[in-house]
């Protein structure tokens, strides 16, 4: 399956979840799939999408929080597996768009392309719940049971590079803004008077 | 004998408490465990998260914030250099503020040469970045020095830094010169 299309397969299983893109193709793939203002694009600050579905997941325990990394970005920050594994929130779900290459930068191998299991290495690091899935039926399983069952999950999917999709938008601001008021924490006016 | 909490570490986390931070993410440095004591002892409220790394911490701080929190990020002055990029293109670009509460390293008093180029470093990278700093100097106040950065950082949504000398964290170095 490329990567488009199994993106578009997690997001039919969207509702009120809050979802955190890595930045570049998985953020661009979750556009395309279909716009949400609970959706979180990343524009910069490569390899911290699942530090901040943690963060996420901490500060809103009763909302699932699904991440959506690629396997370059991923292996820029593995500790963060551990931090989340120790912290244990089992309302976040990870996801991995596993294409063994940096597929925004023009398609250079990564180690998993030479057989790196992230899958393993987030069971090492402490994470109870994992999965590597490699055809659409098995990630939709895969899914029916990470929304429903607790984690933290992650879900290493085996796709192939679809290209680049449609650019979502591009003020960063604007995305923070509507993504917080869709998640129930609108910033309030600026007028500072909620400030002590 | 767990040694007494300095008077500095606890006026910063009453200044914390204040502020209405409930969420302090940190990378470990010796000056920040009394900080660290000082609201375990002071502030069971607290919720304190350890991250493997210093980018990693501002990921999770963005997140808190993205959920309705009021983050502090603590780190020691070398991880500013760790720090850089998610602070650039996640936080001041994004307009998600936190409290930065740096400690300083490789300023006055400083023994080891490996810490002085980042430390020289730590006010250039902030001021680059738009990041107002704050420097603590002494235990009285400090606790209002925080709220205040903490009123800039949370009412005008950037990150802002406190930065801890070592004149502040470590008054009584030993005579004779640093060892």
């Amino acid at each position: 399956m490329t990567r488009l299309d199994a993106t578009r397969l997690l997001h039919r299983w969207l509702t009120s979840e809050a979802v955190v893109a890595s930045l570049g193709h998985p953020a661009y793939d979750l556009y395309a799939a279909g716009d949400r203002a609970a959706s979180f694009y990343a524009w910069g600050s490569m390899g911290v999408a699942s530090s901040i579905g943690l963060g996420l997941a901490m500060a809103q325990p009763y909302r699932r929080v699904v991440v959506l990394d690629g396997d370059g970005s991923l292996l820029m920050n593995l500790g963060t597996l551990a931090t989340i594994g120790v912290v244990a929130p089992a309302n976040l779900v990870i996801v991995v768009w596993d294409n063994g290459e940096y597929g925004t930068t023009g398609g250079q191998p990564t180690a998993t392309a030479r057989g790196a299991d992230l899958a393993r290495a987030a069971a090492a690091l402490g994470i109870p719940r994992t999965a590597t899935v490699d055809t659409p039926d098995a990630l939709d399983r895969t899914l029916a049971q990470a929304f429903a069952e607790a984690g933290p999950w992650v879900v290493v999917a085996k796709v192939r590079e679809s290209g680049p999709g449609p650019k979502p938008p591009l003020d960063c601001v604007f995305i923070k803004q509507r993504f917080m008021e869709a998640v129930g924490v609108a910033e309030r006016s600026t007028r500072g008077d909620d400030v002590q | 004998m767990i040694p007494a909490i300095p008077l500095w570490a606890r006026e910063i986390a009453d200044g914390l408490v204040e502020a209405g931070v409930r969420d302090v993410v940190y990378v470990p440095d010796n000056p920040l465990s009394h900080l660290l004591g000082a609201l375990k002892t002071d502030h069971k409220d607290m919720r304190t998260t350890i991250a493997t790394r210093e980018e990693e911490a501002l990921g999770i701080a963005a997140g808190l914030y993205l959920g309705g929190a009021r983050p502090a990020v603590l780190f020691q002055s070398s991880g500013l250099g760790n720090a850089a990029n998610a602070l650039a293109s996640l936080l001041v670009a994004y307009q998600i503020p936190a409290l930065l509460v740096i400690s300083m390293r490789g300023e006055e008093g400083e023994w080891n040469s490996a810490q002085v180029p980042m430390a020289r470093a730590v006010r250039p990278l902030l001021a680059a970045l738009g990041i107002q700093a704050f420097t603590l100097d002494t235990a009285a106040g400090a606790a209002t020095m925080v709220r205040r950065a903490a009123a800039l950082a949370f009412g005008t949504r950037t990150p802002t830094s406190c930065l801890l000398p070592r004149r502040l964290t470590s008054p009584d170095p030993p005579k004779g010169g640093a060892r």
